[in-house]
């Protein structure tokens, strides 16, 4: 599990869902502990990651950066984050900062653990 | 300009807790240290006149967040975290717009010149989005010829991006 209580991470037939435990991403405190919850999921390299934002309303661009650092972080290790179950107005920052191409971005967290098994197993 | 924050110099006078005043124009003026946690308190009266007035969900989505970028920029890249230094917030809200302005002691820049974060060259950094944020939730927003003050504004009877009923009532 990841550190901190901003996130809380199981695992699915070695996919990793992350879900964030917050309903806003604002203060200094919350990004750091969401920053430092986020790095500690990079701790496995290779890992693959689904992220899923259900109940979280609020964030910033300081936010947003935390998110990218993670997916480098996994990227360089050969892992994949992807991010599932955004709220319509948090889906927006992604879309105007065009992070939505950057991001592999599922509707539900079902949907990106069942892409991430098929592709497991294909690459088996 | 209508309304412009005064200059004061930095130092001792720096308040370590937000001072606030009000003027006849309806402006209320805050003078804020350096210090991230700082925006809470601020946030929350801002926030609560829109709920005063009758706001929406929307609207007051959009003002958090460019409230809090406008800041965190200039407190950050602004005053670099520099607690010596202050940072003068002034918001004003009727039942048609909200109005904000934000001003830092940095050296300023030149909201021109920031780097388009939606490129593919830039789209791996993790810094370099507030101001295309707060532009995109407000309708107007404009920057001192230094750049070290920003002046916002969101219309009541503007949509807010994300919302589709927005701006409707």
């Amino acid at each position: 599990m990841a550190k901190g209580n901003i996130i809380h991470a199981t695992d699915r037939n070695g996919v990793t869902v992350a879900r964030i435990c917050a309903e806003a991403i604002l203060n200094e405190t919350q990004v750091h502990a969401f920053g430092q919850a986020l790095l500690a999921l990079a701790d496995v390299p290779g890992r693959r990651v689904i992220l899923n934002f259900l109940g979280l309303q609020h964030l910033t661009s300081l936010a947003l950066g935390e998110l990218i650092r993670l997916h480098k972080r996994l990227a360089e290790s050969g892992g994949e984050l992807c991010l599932a179950d955004i709220d319509p107005r948090i889906y927006e920052l992604f879309s105007i900062t065009r992070l939505d191409r950057l991001f592999r971005i599922f509707d539900r967290e079902e949907e990106a653990v069942a892409a991430l098994l098929a592709e497991g197993r294909a690459g088996a | 300009m209508p309304h412009s924050l005064p200059k004061e110099g930095r130092g001792p006078s720096v308040p370590s807790h937000p001072t606030e005043t009000h003027d006849a124009a309806g402006w209320t003026e805050e003078v804020l240290p350096t210090r991230l946690t700082a925006i809470r308190e601020s946030e929350r009266k801002v926030l609560a006149r829109l709920a005063a007035l009758g706001y929406g969900e929307d609207h007051c989505f959009a003002v958090r967040l460019a409230f809090e970028e406008a800041l965190i920029n200039a407190m950050k890249h602004g005053n670099r975290m520099e607690e010596s230094r202050q940072v003068r917030l002034a918001y004003r809200v009727s039942p048609e717009c909200v109005e904000i302005r934000v001003a830092d002691e940095g050296a300023g820049f030149r909201p021109d010149c920031v780097p388009d974060p939606t490129v593919d060259e830039n789209l791996q950094r993790p810094c370099g989005r507030g101001v295309m944020l707060m532009r995109s939730y407000m309708d107007e927003v404009n920057y001192s010829a230094n750049g070290t003050e920003v002046h916002m504004v969101k219309y009541r009877a503007n949509p807010v991006r994300g919302f589709p009923e927005s701006g409707r009532r």
